[in-house]
């Protein structure tokens, strides 16, 4: 190995978020031009997302769960706030984040010449890590 | 020559690690940028094997 590195992944590209959240078990709306999230108090100022899980989805939260794109490209997530500690909050994102990854990895390698050699799914006491192993033609 | 391998560590909180081994120099960031694939780097090092393929890559330029 000549270098290590860590790196936060950045949700971009829509198709690698939607296909993400489709295997975690949900139904996704994508709204192009956005669409209002409901929530628990019905008096509270609408926000607007470009993909959407409703709450009838999300198993004891009060509110639906979206992501908006922002000027610089990137995916935020918009919930309600109380919806981060009934089991939406930074673990449930990580989760997102790393079948996201998985999938933007494979689709990047495909296209760029890099052949699977191998894929691990590996328990740790900090949950799941998956990890891929390839080989680069040139 | 040896295989050029990349082993790629996605965990549950949204954290990459690549891992290259058999590249060197300019191809070693090649092959990091399309593995970081636009993501925010948290943590980066350089190991001395980096180096030494930089030095090679100046001798052949050299020749």
């Amino acid at each position: 190995m000549s270098k290590y590195s860590v790196n936060q992944t950045v949700l971009r590209e829509e198709k690698y978020l939607v296909e993400a959240l489709k295997e975690m078990g949900y139904q996704v709306e994508v709204h192009p031009d956005g669409a209002p999230l409901n929530s628990y108090y019905s008096d509270q100022e609408a926000k607007v997302a470009n993909i959407i899980i409703r709450r009838d989805q999300l198993r004891g939260a009060y509110g639906d769960v979206g992501f908006v794109r922002q000027p610089d490209g990137q995916f935020a997530t918009i919930k309600d706030e109380l919806d981060e500690y009934r089991g939406y909050g930074a673990r449930w994102l990580g989760r997102v984040q790393q079948l996201y990854k998985e999938k933007q990895t494979l689709a990047m390698t495909r296209a760029k010449g890099y052949t699977l050699k191998s894929r691990e799914v590996i328990e740790t006491s900090q949950g799941e890590q998956v990890r891929l192993q390839f080989v680069a033609r040139r | 020559m040896h295989e050029k391998t990349i082993t790629i560590t996605i965990d549950e909180r949204g954290n990459s690690t690549p891992d290259l081994e058999g590249f060197a120099g300019q191809g070693c960031e090649k092959a990091f940028d399309d593995f970081r694939g636009g993501d925010m780097v948290k943590v980066e090092r350089k190991k001395p094997v980096y180096y030494a393929g930089q030095q090679i890559e100046r001798e052949k330029s050299r020749r």
